[in-house]
């Protein structure tokens, strides 16, 4: 068989010839063909490696490198005494980055079995997280304990996704104190992450919502850090590329007083009185209390407010979330008797020593106008007219100058205007003038308006601020100061970013001399035997101030009614404003209390403990002097 | 015919034998890269892949003393085993991933589907030659060869092992139109062919099978599945740029996020780490192999010659550029390996075999030549 194939083809070579050459012809059509091919790899080549070469060659950085970006503690916030009121803890989250993970299904059930979770709430979680890159973490527990961080941390290779991810978190040493000037955090929201700078934010970060956390949020934030690692196809993290340690935020020292606010506020609390405490420094513009109550539950916003606690929020009718300190509005009552008395001696309308008849009643135009006091005060001299209040004697010296003189005056004192605090939404208030009535309501005014805005009633509005800033004006001297609540910005190298210092806005010119005559009937108020805010006197102390009852209503029907009956928010809001020491003041204090119905029994005692707590060291001093002194006599 | 003849030696065709190690040292110094790091247990890829290489050099050598003319004969016997084993496959071979394609040796894993490529090109070159046809061949002798290539395709296809099964329809399909056939083929071909297409993607296909050839046509569709591999390959192969990441450097092979690194997706792996300018010189350095191949058929000294290098240079091309085209992302994944280049002893020793009956061809260029001016003096 063998020997016949090869004879075969020996003859077939010999005979066919021609025919191989045409065979080996048709090699070149295979040449050919192959050379199609290997162009057309070259050509894929060169566009894969060349053409797209840089895009590709950032796809595999993207595949490898994982970047992870640390959260930067945000910045301390400290009283005026360095005491720390809000700080930061960490705080462990489990996170699931589901590129990571094969099967999430078995995943989340391994996970919900181990750990005794609801399976039903992880995968809400989860779902939420829909549409999100694959890579970004979902965050499935938050602030977890270390019981579970540990477990997590030695079985990491039993969940394929999972991480822990440390977040710092605040603390509020003092709770809820100063809550409306601190302001809480709250995760990003979808318009303020369009409106800020991308480099800096990114989706679920904590950015100030209120307060100074807002205001002062590009102090506080401090600069993220990043990590980055090698990961292979499966997730696993193969080395460290690159650390960037987080920059914590500057630390912000308010000229607050923790322990102050404190008293202020729980003072305030405990008889469930709804308003604002307000004490500053006369000499400085320093704050010291800037209480609005009720107070905002700032522990509730930690980890973002629930649904329900937020209703609660909105719909309490003594509205804890309007800061009352300067988001709102009030008549100043008769704490504003200090501007008329002012308008009138600067003016020459009257003198100290000015001498007006009080009957109870006072007429104009055809009405009666009634003094608080029905029986009357009887001959009233501007001393008496403040310590007692005397509403006749004030409504014909508004008459003697005019309500566009008031207002003048009212507003050397800052009120009708804003203050420039460092607070959201600030209320200018409202000083009444005739060309602002025929603006507004296009109505003349009627003079017998004056008699109300004289009294601190009418179209007059004032926030709580502004009486303090009066207050302090009066105090100190005639001198406008800009109220300020931080002390000093300090980088976290310690290194000093803004200090505080004195900012004088308005000053009075020639009319100061008049402020003593102001100021001796303001500590008849308290120290005098008739005054209207007796109860505040503390002993060794001497106290300037002023009582006030702002109307809410005016109906008939509850003017001969028990002042207890009359329901809850038709009642009168009570003011007490003082400075002190008398000789040579130093703070001045406001209470307004909603709906408190007398300022002396109402807001008094809220400012004498203000008083008390801040003076208490040099009270006792001066009594256990007094004490030896006594002892030395006997 | 055991005849040691000294003229072999020169007529040896030794820039050949260059090509074909330059080409084979790359594909190792690949595979350490694309099977780094080593596993820590068991024989790393490139150590046995070279130790395949040396035995398939054996077996080059081998071929060499014998004249390629002795194939016609051992043909049949080649043909019957080849079948043999594939039927063995199916009922006592090993399985992974679904498929049952290897034979357990105990030191080796034989893919006789592999050896199959290869046996069909003899067996098509020795049919082809012994049987000519100035017009081309009609359909009547088309049966036979039709028949032979149909047996261990379906054997294969039954496996199953679809990129194989194919490549034997595309071996025959370039040796049969090579040797010429006449229009009525084409027709018939076209017909029959088109049919079984139809036929195969409703009744035959897997759907693991059908999958791919979709997501060829719409890769975002299946992004983590086969999507996912072809990505995956062009970013390693585009991250190299122009001069590649650097050897042992590439992310993509070492991270694993390349698929089957270093055996279908070995070139990537080259293609990452030595940029455009390495694969342009390896590429350069396989394609010269395969016209240089070529060049062995032209100056075959007969038919079954010609048909034999044709065929084996065939047998390694379509693979390669099947295999690159996947890898480039031009085809689904087929599972077809770059010949030489992938890891895979059954496919590197069907190479070496194939390209032994090659060089055997060519080293005997002469012979006939001589014997027939012979036999024209005479």
């Amino acid at each position: 068989m063998k020997w016949s194939c090869y004879k075969n083809l020996e003859e077939l070579s010999e005979s066919d010839d021609a025919d191989l050459d045409s065979l080996k012809r048709r090699i070149f059509y295979a040449v050919f063909i192959v050379l199609c091919f290997a162009a057309l790899i070259f050509v894929r080549l060169w566009f894969l490696q060349i053409h797209k070469g840089e895009e590709y060659r950032d796809r595999a950085d993207n595949n490898r490198v994982r970047m992870r970006v640390i959260a930067a503690p945000r910045g301390n916030i400290l009283d005026r005494k360095n005491r720390e009121m809000v700080t930061n803890r960490p705080t462990f989250n489990v996170v699931f980055v589901r590129e990571d993970s094969n099967d999430v299904d078995e995943l989340i059930k391994h996970l919900a079995s181990t750990l005794e979770l609801d399976i039903s709430t992880l995968w809400e979680k989860l779902r939420s997280a829909e549409g999100k890159p694959r890579y970004i973490p979902v965050r499935l527990l938050e602030d977890v304990d270390w019981e579970i961080l540990a477990y997590m941390e030695n079985h990491n290779q039993d969940f394929p996704g999972i991480r822990i991810e440390i977040v710092p978190a605040r603390v509020y040493h003092y709770k809820n104190v100063a809550a409306h000037a601190i302001g809480y955090l709250g995760e990003i929201s979808r318009k303020e992450l369009e409106a800020r700078d991308p480099e800096v934010y990114s989706g679920g970060d904590l950015v100030g919502k209120m307060g100074l956390e807002r205001l002062r949020e590009k102090d506080l934030r401090g600069e993220k850090g990043s990590s980055s690692s090698e990961v292979n196809a499966r997730g696993f993290e193969q080395q460290l590329l690159k650390n960037v340690e987080p920059l914590p935020g500057n630390d912000i020292q308010l000229t607050l007083d923790a322990e102050l606010q404190k008293v202020a506020e729980d003072l305030m609390d405990i008889s469930d009185k709804a308003g604002a405490v307000v004490a500053m420094e006369v000499k400085t513009g320093r704050m010291l209390v800037l209480a609005s109550n009720p107070v905002l539950p700032l522990d509730q916003f930690v980890g973002g407010i629930s649904h329900k606690n937020w209703n609660a929020l909105l719909e309490n009718p003594k509205h804890p979330l309007i800061n009352k300190v300067v988001q709102a509005m009030y008549p100043p009552g008769s704490t504003y008797k200090m501007i008329t008395a002012m308008a009138g001696l600067a003016t020459g309308a009257i003198d100290k020593d000015t001498v007006l008849y009080c009957p109870g009643h006072y007429y104009f135009g055809n009405r009666r106008y009634h003094c608080w006091k029905r029986g009357g005060h009887g001959a009233v001299n501007l001393n008496r007219a403040i310590s007692e209040s005397c509403d006749v004697y004030f409504y014909q010296v508004g008459l003697r100058v005019g309500v566009n003189k008031l207002a003048e005056f009212a507003n050397k004192f800052g009120l009708g205007h804003t203050s420039g605090i460092e607070m959201e939404h600030e209320k200018s208030g409202l000083t009444p003038t005739k060309e602002w009535k025929e603006e507004k309501y296009k109505k003349k005014w009627q003079e017998g308006e004056t008699l109300s805005v004289a009294i601190g009633q009418g179209f007059n509005l004032v926030t709580p601020l502004q009486i303090c800033l009066m207050t302090s004006t009066i105090a100190n001297g005639g001198k406008q100061y800009l109220p300020q609540l931080i002390e000093k910005v300090t980088d976290p190298d310690g290194k000093i970013l803004t200090r505080f210092k004195p900012v004088i806005v308005d000053e009075l010119k020639g009319e100061q001399k008049f402020l003593p005559q102001i100021r001796a009937g303001m500590e008849e108020v308290v120290q005098g035997r008739h005054g209207t805010a007796r109860k505040v006197r503390i002993e060794g102390l001497t106290i300037g101030g002023k009582t006030g009852t702002a109307q809410v209503v005016r109906l008939k029907q509850y003017k001969n009614m028990k002042e207890e009956d009359i329901p809850y928010k038709y009642r009168d809001h009570a003011w007490f404003t003082c400075y002190a020491p008398a000789e040579d003041p130093e703070i001045a204090v406001t209470v307004l209390v909603e709906h408190g119905l007398h300022g002396g029994s109402g807001a008094g005692p809220v400012a004498r403990a203000v008083l008390e707590a801040y003076f208490g060291e040099r009270l006792q001093q001066a009594a256990e002097a007094a004490g030896e002194k006594r002892e030395m006599e006997r | 015919m055991l005849r040691i003849d000294r003229r072999y030696f020169y007529h040896f065709d030794w820039i050949f034998l260059l090509l074909l190690v330059a080409v084979s040292s790359m594909a190792l110094i690949n595979l350490y890269s694309a099977s780094y790091p080593p596993s820590p247990w068991g024989m790393p890829p490139y150590i046995k892949q070279c130790y395949l290489f040396l035995m398939g050099m054996a077996g080059i050598l081998f071929i060499l003393f014998f004249d390629y003319k002795e194939l016609h004969f051992w043909n049949y016997l080649f043909y019957g085993f080849i079948v043999i084993l594939l039927l063995l496959v199916l009922f006592v071979g090993d399985s992974a991933g679904g498929a049952q394609r290897w034979i357990n040796l105990g030191f080796f894993r034989l893919q006789p589907s592999e050896l199959a490529k290869l046996m069909l090109v003899v067996t098509l070159a020795s049919y082809y030659s012994r049987k000519e046809d100035d017009d081309g061949y009609g359909v009547k002798e088309m049966v036979a060869p039709v028949l032979l290539t149909f047996l261990p395709f379906l054997l294969i296809l039954k496996q199953p092992d679809l990129g194989t099964a194919l490549m034997l329809g595309i071996i025959f399909v370039s040796m049969t139109v090579f040797a010429k056939v006449r229009w009525q083929v084409y027709v018939l071909g076209l017909i029959l062919g088109g049919g079984a297409g139809v036929f195969a993607w409703f009744y035959l296909l897997r759907p693991y099978q059908k999958r791919r050839i979709e997501t060829l046509l719409d890769p975002a569709k299946d992004p983590m599945g086969q999507g996912y591999q072809i990505l995956q390959s062009k970013i390693a192969v585009g991250s190299g740029g122009v001069s590649g990441q650097g050897y042992l450097e590439g992310t993509q092979g070492h991270l694993h996020f390349l698929p089957e690194r270093h055996t279908d997706f070995a070139f990537s792996v080259w293609g990452e780490e030595w940029g455009f300018a390495g694969s342009l010189f390896f590429l350069g350095v396989y394609f010269a192999m395969l016209f240089w191949g070529l060049y062995a058929a032209m100056t075959a000294r007969d038919r079954f010659g010609v048909f034999l290098c044709f065929g084996v240079v065939m047998l390694i091309f379509w693979q390669a550029v099947i295999n690159l085209l996947m890898i480039l992302g031009f085809l689904p994944v087929v599972g077809i390996p770059l010949p030489l280049v992938s890891y895979g002893g059954s496919s590197l020793l069907t190479t070496l075999l194939g390209l032994g009956i090659l060089m055997n061809v060519r080293m005997r260029r002469f012979q006939t030549g001589q014997n027939m001016e012979k036999v024209k003096q005479k």
